[in-house]
């Protein structure tokens, strides 16, 4: 008889990473059947290229720096989706290349692979593409069934009725738009215990708040643009999230303030990439806070560095 | 109410105990090999010699030094070998090993009749000679638990019925059928101590054993039951004291230093046993269950080698990959079949080679499910982080000393990174490193 | 201070591979980052920091042992300024374009450390013949990298090099090439292709 000797625990929990991974596939689709639904087949074009070349870059890079190959583990498919998702539906395929091209190899890859990456993936590929072809990042909102819409308005300045925008039926980017499909990844997430509930409401709580001192009617703080989208799915990215919750809340709250403030008074209409991308730097300052409580500790600070 | 500390896991294997409903039964095997260093202190000399005849109850180890307990032979019968053998973590042990000629003839007993009647001051030393050391696994000699520093007060007496760990029902079958042993050594230690208030903590998922310790616990005199939430590892010391009497352990202190002494019941049985009887620890309960064909909880003599009880349960169900003493997030693996269980074997599982195999260690993805998991509040990840470069200052700095190796990071990785033995590895370098620099000077 | 002659050849091709001062050594990488906007904007920084590097090595290397230790930096910094001025004046008055393309990085030629740094090491401690080739190689090396990096990011930002058009009308520039940001993504990727071949080529020959 040959035994296995190891050390304790004997039981792992059924969630791995590519499980995780999974669960954020599933919690996006929603948003990316709302997008098919409103703008037509084009977003399916645009997604499944942003999809397809993410994975292809990862699978490429893996090959040629002569690592290990794990796509395996879906964190790829995740970035591509998500780019896809934050682009306007008529973004032409070659952008969408360049831009999983750049979040897959430049943003993850060089800084160490999954898990290494000091920003999110996905949003430092929007924030290229948003500087490198400013008009196409912006315009071309006009398709499925906007294709009559005169205006290529941004659905900030729009005016639209809280019911619109619960319903998706605005202009925006493909996967920004359907509040209840986000919504309902949301609460996907959380039931399968992938994300905490804290990220997003904290973030979305702060933003209405400090919209409504500022003048702006919460729900439409909330509602409009892309707060939604990215405080669900971009703001709660494990990589780029501080760890403790204390660190997380001031996280979140700082997502909220920076979107507010770059939508009042920055040159951008949405403020939400920035301000995640900001916090995403600012996380892992949060995280050495000395604020956790660590049991049988009386002070945390005491006994710090 | 019920009540809960910060942080924990839920191990899927907690929810599912199918042998919470298979009551206690005997097992006496024809050999056993007792172990002399049973106990956390110096190993226990033995003072018989082949050959000898032995009764139940006889003292066959005799205590060493301040944490010394003695050892008594589990059955009667002839003493076939006192030698040294490989135990659990490969050291080499000495080892008494009887024949039992199953005559269970017992050595003169010395019993002290009711617990609350009896003399304080004979608890303690009544403990001592009957060999008793924690039962639910740290094994530490029970009496020395009991001994209060001077200075130190002890307020509280919690009596662990916690029984987190994954498999384990021992504790649960023990709480359900002997619920007035377990009160009586909760008071005799209470009364040994002169303290006030003793509590019961059990996990909700044990409703046939709350029920049980709440009836024998009425019209005891500062005793009750509190009901916990069902989370790992709510039967941690620390934790435990937390949400019965909302006090911390210091760090790096003992339960004490917060006036408090942790039972385990298995323990407080003990207790029970070998005040009202003089009964020594010759027996205990053990849950056996996993890849065995009828898992059961055995009352086994101390010294039953894993073969046998895994005969008894049936032998295996399909080829074992794993087999470990204790809960699957805790438990010591065996090297083979043929070791002896001692006093703190609460449990023996068998895992298939499906079950058994470890998966490979992936890169961490950082989702900070380790930090929410860890009951004491430290960063799993970044004490990893370090560990794997081996730099055991930035360890101790990020307070691994803290750590009480549960498990529940590990268990929660989703990436299945190997935080729980990296963190043990630490702890075991900067203790030698502490021990050699006060060597040093 | 030793006066051994060194091998010019080798001092010079050292400033453009072993020792290149963009790549290698790291060293004034403000101009790098900021002027090379358009491959003509790299090779007019990179000649007029040449012109700098050379003139000023053999100006301080002839006064090597007159200059004394303690006031040697701002000495330096004397005859560098000097050169700069010059090219300044004579960039002012012949290319206008590209002395505004420029601007403030032109006079700042002064502080680089390149300069000052070549003229600490090198030619205060080497024979004039040697300090002008180690000059001109440092200088070569820098304008090489700048042309460099500025081609690139005129190639992706604008679709030309030179000027030229390469890639056609139906290009659509990627603008933040020629934002500071592409300065930095360009810089870096060179840098790190460039160490990830050094790198495995000394593997190869282990």
């Amino acid at each position: 008889m040959s035994l296995i000797l190891s050390s304790a625990p004997h039981v792992r929990s059924k969630d791995n990473t590519q499980r995780l991974m999974l669960n954020v596939i599933i919690a996006l689709l929603p948003c990316v059947a709302a997008g098919i639904w409103y703008f037509g087949w084009q977003a399916a074009l645009v997604v499944a290229v942003s999809t397809a070349s993410a994975v292809a870059a990862e699978f490429v890079w893996q090959k040629l720096a002569r690592q290990k190959v794990r796509v395996y583990d879906l964190s790829a498919v995740v970035t591509g989706l998500l780019l896809g998702l934050i682009v306007p539906p008529s973004a032409p395929w070659w952008m969408m290349v360049i831009g999983s091209v750049f979040a897959i190899v430049i943003v993850k890859q060089l800084f160490g692979g999954i898990g290494d990456n000091f920003l999110n993936p996905a949003l430092a590929a929007r924030a290229l593409l948003l500087a490198s072809w400013p008009a196409l990042m912006t315009s071309g909102y006009n398709l499925g069934k906007f294709a009559d819409a005169t205006s290529a308005a941004t659905p900030l300045l729009s005016g639209a009725s809280c019911m619109d925008l619960l319903l998706g039926n605005v202009t925006g980017s493909i996967g920004e738009t359907c509040k209840i499909a986000i919504l309902l990844g949301f609460a996907y997430l959380v039931l399968t215990h992938t994300i905490r509930w804290e990220i997003p409401v904290l973030a979305l709580a702060t933003a209405a708040l400090l919209g409504w001192i500022l003048g702006t009617d919460p729900l439409t703080t909330v509602l409009s643009g892309g707060l939604l989208f990215g405080a669900v799915f971009m703001a709660t990215d494990y990589v780029t999230s501080p760890m403790n919750w204390e660190a997380r809340a001031m996280y979140a709250v700082g997502v909220g303030v920076i979107t507010v403030l770059i939508r009042k008074y920055g040159s951008y209409p949405e403020g939400v990439t920035y301000a995640i991308l900001l916090m995403n730097i600012a996380g892992p300052l949060f995280d050495r806070i000395p604020v956790h409580r660590i049991y049988g500790h009386t002070k945390a600070k005491k006994e710090g560095k | 109410m019920k009540t809960t500390f910060r942080g924990g896991v839920h191990p899927a294997h907690g929810s599912k105990r199918p042998t919470q409903a298979l009551a206690i039964r005997d097992f006496v095997s024809d050999t056993v090999q007792i172990f002399m260093n049973m106990h956390i202190g110096a190993p226990s000399k033995p003072c018989v010699k082949k050959g000898d005849h032995v009764k139940v109850g006889q003292v066959i180890g005799e205590p060493v030094g301040g944490l010394g307990i003695p050892v008594h032979a589990s059955v009667s019968g002839e003493v076939v070998a006192v030698d040294a053998i490989a135990g659990l973590t490969g050291d080499m042990a000495q080892c008494v090993t009887i024949k039992n000629d199953f005559q269970d003839e017992w050595e003169e007993l010395h019993p002290l009749g009711n617990v609350e009647k009896v003399d304080p001051a004979l608890i303690l030393p009544a403990i001592k000679a009957a060999g008793i050391c924690g039962m639910g696994g740290a094994s530490f000699p029970t009496h020395v638990k009991l001994s209060i520093a001077p200075g130190k007060k002890c307020e509280y007496i919690l009596a662990n019925g916690a029984e987190c760990e994954t498999h384990i029902t021992c504790d649960d079958r023990l709480m359900q059928e002997n619920a007035t042993r377990v009160v009586d050594g909760l008071r005799a230690a209470m009364r040994a101590l002169n303290v006030s208030q003793g509590i019961i903590g059990i996990e909700d998922n044990k409703p046939a054993a709350i029920a049980a310790m709440e009836k024998a616990c009425q019209g005891r005199e500062g005793v009750r039951v509190q009901v916990l939430k069902t989370k790992y590892p709510q039967g941690g010391e620390k934790q435990l004291i937390k949400v019965l009497t909302g006090r911390e352990v210091p760090s790096g202190g003992l339960p004490i230093d917060c006036g408090c002494v942790v039972l385990n019941v298995g323990t407080c049985a003990a207790i029970a046993d070998a005040v009202i009887d003089g009964k020594p620890v010759v027996e205990r309960v053990c849950t056996v269950t996993g890849a065995v064909r009828s898992p059961a909880n055995l009352r086994l003599r101390i010294g039953t080698i894993t073969e046998d009880i895994i005969g008894e349960c049936g032998g295996f169900s399909t080829e074992p990959g794993k087999i470990f003493f204790g809960g699957a997030m805790t438990g010591m693996c065996l090297p083979n079949d043929q070791l002896p269980m001692t006093k703190s074997t609460n449990g023996i599982v068998a895992f298939t080679r499906e079950e058994a195999v470890s998966a490979e260690e992936d890169p961490c993805i950082r989702c900070s499910k380790c930090v929410d998991a860890c009951p004491i509040g430290l960063n799993p990840y970044d004490m990893k982080i370090s560990a794997d470069a081996e730099d055991w200052d930035a360890c101790k700095k990020k307070h691994v000393m803290d750590c009480m190796l549960c498990g529940a990071c590990a268990f929660i990785c989703p990436a299945r990174r190997w935080l729980t033995p990296s963190f043990k590895i630490a702890k075991q370098k900067i203790a030698e490193k502490a021990k050699k620099e006060a060597a040093a000077k | 201070m030793s006066d051994k002659k060194p091998n010019v050849g080798k001092v010079f091709l050292n400033g453009i591979i072993n020792e290149n001062p963009t790549f290698r050594l790291v060293l004034g990488t403000c101009p790098t980052l900021a002027v090379t906007t358009s491959a003509i904007n790299g090779l007019g920084m990179g000649a007029a920091a040449t012109f700098v590097l050379l003139g000023s090595n053999v100006v301080i290397s002839a006064l090597r042992k007159v200059i004394p230790d303690k006031v040697r930096i701002p000495a330096f910094i004397v005859v560098i300024c000097m050169f700069v001025t010059i090219i300044q004046l004579v960039m002012q008055a012949f290319l206008p374009s590209l002395y505004e393309a420029l601007g403030i990085f032109l006079p700042l030629i002064v502080v680089n450390c390149i300069i000052l740094g070549r003229a600490e090491a090198f030619a205060s401690k080497n024979p004039v013949v040697a300090s002008a080739f180690d000059g001109l190689g440092m200088g070569v090396g820098f304008t090489l990298a700048l042309t460099l990096i500025g081609c690139i990011r005129e190639l992706l930002g604008n679709g030309s090099v030179f000027g030229i058009n390469i890639l056609g009308a139906s290009y659509q520039p990627m603008l933040l090439m020629i934002l500071p940001a592409g300065g930095f993504l360009v810089f870096g990727t060179l840098l790190g292709i460039i160490n990830a071949l050094t790198n495995r080529k000394k593997g190869d020959a282990k």
